[in-house]
């Protein structure tokens, strides 16, 4: 660039520090996420079992899954996308609002409310393995105090609606807490003489909340919201560790497929597996796209 | 502006630094000329057996160390293709399931053993439980030698046996007809006659002893079959008239706080019901349909070696001399609840001692350990762990499961050999 421009050229300062500040961030991103996406698709238009060398096929896997309606792996990714589906739209709008609640309740200073904003950060912190063995012992049919206290045997992991149900309450659980920070700082932010103000106009809490609060803070609710989707359809850990998949499928979730196929008990089938990750991808895209443009668009 | 280059300098420095410290720590581990790298799937309690094994395996001042590696087995298998891929960090020596060798062969990864048994005349077929022994020998070559054969088979409630089955034992054939006559009377004194564990085992134990088995020539599943279903259909049967525990119901709660009287597990399960004091339990085979046929599922751990173009002869025969010093000095092993595929065993007091000599001391009951061998084992297995549980506590009809799971495996197998 120097030796192009000339003097002209020269006096502009070559300013390396705006890269020092994203290099280490450029460096992680490319080794952790760009190279082995690129990978993942290439592999995708392989037939690779992890030890040969991967050979090329096309748009063979994705026709498999995506049009030849006789094969497992079409049932595979149909059944697997559903239950991903259905765990995204029943776990987001409860990992929005129930942290934004909370946060709005902690913003007013209650007594205590450090402990209160600690105790809801805390599962957060906790590993998925833990969580969900906790879980599995509380929901526990015959020694689980959930079932003890009311009094019920059910079978909470392994029939319907309540493997649903479950898988839901424990999501929520354990992430309030990412969600539940961002509220805060957010609030924090909100000037206070606007509700003084609100105040003096004879506004009720429930208003101010509507009218103040939500769009004072809608940046980070978008944020959070984006975020928390594509969080949700990464689901594995819950639904492997606690539901196992079922009962009879209904909630194996499309990363366990991709995992069976991958890396499963039997030879690798890695192309396949790769295919339903890149469609997997193209979803999560397509869905935040769409909430980007439809929440942007009320600005 | 100079203080801002050296600065970025040193920053990248420092990244750099640890981004390589880290791959060079990781890729020299095991390398190293004197000694053996070892890897093996044993995290838990018999971990710490094995180590004990390869520990006083170093006392003896081998030429070529031990170094013990364990990892946990799904994490093992997954490495392990991409280092003998690498050729880097390749481990010299490595436990695998038995069901995975056929696969490992059929790829080209394992090392026969051919040329070096000749100087090891004491490993042989005759010094070995023959289920063991036999599934390392793949079209006249060597692939593997045992380490053990582990068994799934039945514990059971002594002082339960006596109150709902005096006779039960017998003939040492515990039937499905008698844990069924137990159970009815159990059951009115809220007693579950038996806690239904690991489904895979106790569906395959069965479907052999019916005449079926999950290939009909090495190539095909074979799943979609009336043995199959009436395999599926008599644990159905034992859940739907309340002889086995309910879904969702701990068997091993139930079996360890004295509520069950039969509890089918594997023979590595009885340090954990040492635990439950109180506890009074004994050991038999796998319950049978009848005491014609008797099969208990089994499986193996076995020493393979992948390919490696770097291995030395004596490091090779570094390796042997280890494996003949395990056929040797494998109490440990076995007080790990496991039982040695090696007879040697057999000398020591202190194993007969152990609840699961049984299945080795009787030659009859040795040929009963049924290991599934086929080469797309993995593929079957998958299926049959989504297949039985649902099946059998209703939550899927037992021909329409048994559809999918025949078509799931063709399936898999048919894509993988797109090649």
């Amino acid at each position: 660039m120097i030796n192009a421009g000339g003097k002209k050229y020269r006096k502009k300062r070559l300013n390396f520090s705006p890269y020092l500040y994203i290099g280490p961030h450029l460096i992680l991103f490319t080794i952790f996420f760009l190279i082995p996406t690129l990978y993942g698709i290439y592999i995708s238009f392989t037939n690779w079992d992890l030890i040969g060398n991967p050979e090329f096929v096309g748009f063979s896997n994705y026709t498999e899954i995506l049009f030849n309606k006789d094969s497992t792996f079409y049932e595979q990714l149909r059944v697997g996308l559903g239950n991903t589906f259905k765990f995204v739209l029943f776990t987001v709008p409860a990992c929005i609002i129930v942290p934004l609640l909370l946060a709005a309740g902690l913003n007013t200073k209650p007594r205590g409310f450090k402990f209160f904003q600690v105790l809801f950060y805390m599962p957060t912190l906790f590993s998925v393995s833990a969580v969900m063995i906790i879980f599995s012992m509380l929901f526990s049919v015959s020694f689980g105090p959930i079932n003890h206290y009311l009094n019920v045997e059910t079978n909470w992991l392994a029939t319907q609606p309540y493997a649903w149900i479950t898988l839901v309450v424990v999501t929520v659980w354990w992430t309030i807490g990412a969600n539940l920070i961002i509220y805060l700082a957010a609030l924090n932010g909100v000037s206070k003489d606007i509700y003084e103000a609100a105040s003096i106009d004879g506004a009720n809490s429930i208003q101010k909340f509507f009218r103040i609060t939500l769009p004072s803070i809608r940046a980070q609710i978008l944020y959070t919201l984006v975020i928390t989707t594509i969080a949700q359809f990464n689901v594995y850990g819950q639904p492997l560790m606690l539901t196992k998949g079922g009962p009879a499928s209904s909630t194996s979730v499309l990363l366990m497929y991709i995992q069976e196929n991958a890396f499963g008990s039997g030879n690798s089938i890695a192309g396949i597996g790769s295919a339903m990750a890149v469609i997997l991808g193209l979803c999560i895209m397509v869905v935040s796209a769409i909430q980007f443009i439809f929440l942007r668009q009320r600005d | 502006m100079r203080k801002k280059v050296v600065s970025m300098f040193s920053v990248i420095l420092v990244l750099l630094v640890a981004l390589t410290g880290c791959g060079t720590t990781s890729s020299s581990s095991g390398t190293a000329k004197n000694e053996i790298l070892y890897w093996n799937p044993f995290v838990g309690p018999d971990g710490e057996n094995m180590k004990q094994i390869v520990n006083e395996y170093n006392k003896t001042n081998p030429k070529y160390k031990i170094k013990n590696v364990s990892y946990k087995d799904s994490d093992m298998y997954k490495k392990i293709p991409t280092v003998v891929n690498s050729g880097k960090g390749i481990p010299d020596l490595t436990i695998v399931h038995a069901e995975r060798i056929k696969q490992f062969v059929d790829n080209d990864l394992l090392t026969p053993y051919d040329n070096l048994l000749a100087n090891y005349p004491e490993i042989k077929s005759e010094n070995y439980v023959p289920a063991g022994w036999n599934i390392g020998d793949i079209n006249g070559s060597r692939y593997s030698v045992p380490l053990d054969v582990h068994s799934f088979v039945m514990y059971y409630n002594k002082d339960l046996l006596e109150k709902y089955a005096p006779n039960a034992l017998d003939d040492n054939v515990i039937t499905f007809d008698e844990i069924r006559a137990a159970g009815e009377k159990s059951k009115k004194d809220n007693i579950t006659g038996v806690g239904i564990t690991w489904t895979r085992p106790i569906f395959l134990s069965i479907y052999n002893q019916l005449g079926g088995d999950i290939t009909s020539d090495g190539e095909t599943p074979t799943l979609n079959t009336p043995e199959a279903k009436e395999a599926l259909q008599l644990l159905k049967g034992l859940v739907d008239d309340k002889i086995a525990n309910k879904d969702g119901e701990d068997p091993a709660q139930l079996f360890k706080s004295g509520k069950a009287i039969f509890y089918p597990e594997g023979i590595w399960m009885q340090n954990s019901l040492n635990e439950a004091k109180n506890l009074n339990w004994g050991l038999t085979i796998f319950p049978q349909i009848s005491p014609d046929k008797i099969v208990n599922w089994t499986s193996s751990h076995q020493f393979v070696m992948f390919n490696d173009k770097n291995r030395s002869e004596e490091k090779t025969k570094g390796i042997m001399d280890f494996i003949d010093y395990v056929r040797e000095n494998s109490l440990p092993w076995a007080q790990a609840g496991q039982n040695p595929a090696a007879l040697a065993i057999l000398e020591s007091p202190e194993y007969k001692k152990l609840p699961q000599a049984f299945l080795i001391e009787d030659p009859e009951l040795q040929k009963t350990l049924k290991i599934f061998d086929y080469k797309y084992n993995g593929f079957a297995a998958e299926e049959i762990d989504k297949l039985v549980g649902d099946a059998i506590y209703g939550k899927l009809d037992i021909d329409k499961g048994l559809k999918t799971a025949q078509k799931a495996v063709e399936d898999k197998i048919a894509t993988n050999n797109k090649k």
